[in-house]
């Protein structure tokens, strides 16, 4: 790489130079597998996205600008600038760009089913973590005792949150308007119907909650990247329960909540 | 429905992963370097060696753009050697023969070393360990000495397939070769599958089943299977595990956890 590759590499924008366009399809390759292969939503890569992003809309304007000067020469019919392997040149970075654009496009789609199937779970984890406490208990007072209760009022509020983990901006605003839609069918459907207290979608009387979310207990499985990880369950409460350990190379079915941290750090990889 | 697919790459979409696989190619003809989302590609200069991702390759080589460097492994003397040994040799009889090392890990030969993760870091700041299909497993000289023993890699049956529909020209003796990859598949399907034993290990807590060596395509076929076992004893275990978890607990709040409850659950897992 010379001077004048990093000058280009500037002037395209940040993240444009050529290693790093191999290594964030690589990273993108391996976030779309381990959001194919876990039940729950992972956290949103902002940034390798946003490069994605970028790159594959000038990709496109290249495409065009190679496609239109094509189009020029057979008009002109200029045989001496016309360049022989252009039609090839384009098929394979059209092939690439739809290559790309399927990951995106089965990404997207596979946490879009995902935020779909676990509305409410979602929607109360981030209400819950955005809230503060004493809003909340102001608000599910209030709802208890509205005479007029309606499924959409269970929906919670997540306008104000600033924090959206796991979920970008686009699809949390997909996740509240789903569920006020949902909602307002249900209401409309039967649950209109319903006694009163029995209206709430996020219903948890007598112990069991009707709210479902993902299986993190479900297996997995991984690649050890790292020189030696441990699996690790039940962290939350007693500071972790260590399990087998798993050395750099070994392929092994685990559980997702044993790696999950782990797989944060980027020591194994979901397969 | 937002996405009809299950949990887990499909075989299509191992396929897919698989044609990223780095592989060496002469081309017979120029083309100029290209810019490509998937990183660049180097200038084609006849006869000078290539390396190029798996797809574009077969998408020169179908319109006779370039031949094919048949991957060191693809031949039919390393695959019967790989295939004695995962037949007949007796360390093998329950395991899958072992894969390439990853950068950093030390051969088979020098089982005594420490491995040292080498890893690279990312625009933003994380550290990134290269894996399969992004090392170059499937090149015609392998990056890692020569006096390593032959192994398959982890795409290597699509790799394989692909190239003997697509380059059988450029194979040494493609029907031997079809023949050895069946007889490979066969034995490793069968020591999966007698494998099935050991999957309550993989249901337990921090419990798991090591499957060091396995196909993504092998592992792609027993996806379904697997998850489905263990998920099946997880619930069947799950208020035993429960109750465990609570003595537990109760032990250490008691000062007299000394870690020997989970000693047999480590010890259940095996190599198969």
């Amino acid at each position: 790489m010379d001077i004048d590759d990093i000058l280009a590499s500037v002037d395209r924008g940040p993240g444009a130079s050529r290693e790093s366009a191999a290594l964030d399809h690589q990273l993108l390759t391996r976030f779309w597998v381990a959001e194919r292969a876990v039940s729950e939503v992972l956290p949103w890569p902002a940034p390798l996205m946003e490069r994605m992003m970028d790159r594959v809309r000038m990709q496109i304007e290249t495409i065009e600008d190679l496609a239109a000067s094509s189009g020029d020469t057979d008009l002109q019919k200029t045989t001496n600038t016309h360049n022989p392997n252009l039609n090839l040149r384009l098929s394979i970075l059209q092939t690439d760009l739809a290559r790309t654009q399927y990951i995106i496009r089965s990404l997207l789609r596979a946490r879009l089913a995902k935020i779909t199937k676990y509305s409410m779970h979602y929607l109360v984890h981030l209400a819950s973590r955005n809230k503060n406490p004493l809003s909340q208990t102001q608000s599910t007072n209030i709802s208890s005792q509205n005479p007029n209760q309606q499924p959409e009022d269970s929906v919670p509020d997540i306008s104000s949150s600033d924090d959206l983990t796991p979920l970008s901006e686009p699809e949390a605003a997909f996740l509240h308007s789903h569920q006020t839609l949902l909602a307002g069918h249900y209401a409309g459907s039967f649950m209109g119907a319903f006694p009163r207290q029995l209206r709430r979608l996020d219903d948890n009387a007598g112990g069991t909650s009707m709210i479902q979310g993902p299986e993190l207990r479900e297996v997995v499985f991984v690649r050890c990247l790292g020189v030696e990880v441990p699996v690790v369950v039940g962290g939350e409460e007693d500071g972790g329960d260590f399990g087998v350990t798993m050395r750099m190379g070994d392929v092994w079915v685990v559980r997702w909540e044993g790696v999950k941290a782990a797989w944060g750090k980027g020591e194994v990889e979901l397969l | 429905m937002a996405f009809p697919l299950p949990r887990g790459v499909t075989a299509s979409e191992i396929a897919f992963l698989a044609e990223m696989e780095t592989v060496t190619i002469v081309p017979r003809q120029r083309l100029e370097g290209l810019e490509l989302l998937g990183g660049p590609v180097e200038p084609l200069v006849p006869p000078r060696r290539a390396s190029l991702p798996l797809w574009l390759a077969l998408l020169l080589k179908r319109q006779r753009r370039a031949n094919i460097m048949p991957p060191a492994w693809l031949h039919p003397e390393p695959l019967s050697l790989i295939l004695e040994v995962e037949s007949g040799h007796q360390d093998y009889k329950n395991a899958f023969s072992p894969p390439p090392p990853l950068p950093g890990q030390p051969s088979v030969l020098d089982r005594g070393q420490e491995p040292t993760a080498r890893p690279q870091y990312t625009p933003d700041g994380n550290r990134y360990y290269a894996a399969p299909p992004f090392l170059p497993q499937n090149t015609a000289q392998p990056v890692n000495s020569s006096r390593d023993p032959p192994s398959l890699p982890f795409h290597w049956v699509e790799v394989g397939n692909m190239l003997l529909d697509a380059a059988s020209d450029d194979l040494v003796d493609p029907d031997q070769i079809r023949r050895l990859l069946k007889d490979l598949r066969e034995v490793r399907m069968a020591k999966l599958r007698s494998g099935v034993e050991v999957l309550d290990a993989a249901a337990t807590g921090g419990g798991g089943v090591a499957l060091t060596g396995v196909g993504s395509m092998e592992l792609g076929e027993e996806r379904g299977f697997v998850t489905g076992v263990v998920d099946g004893l997880r619930k069947i275990g799950s208020s035993k595990e429960q109750a465990r978890r609570e003595q537990m607990a109760e032990q250490r709040a008691n000062g007299g956890y000394d870690g020997t409850q989970d000693d047999d659950e480590e010890e259940d897992y095996m190599e198969f």
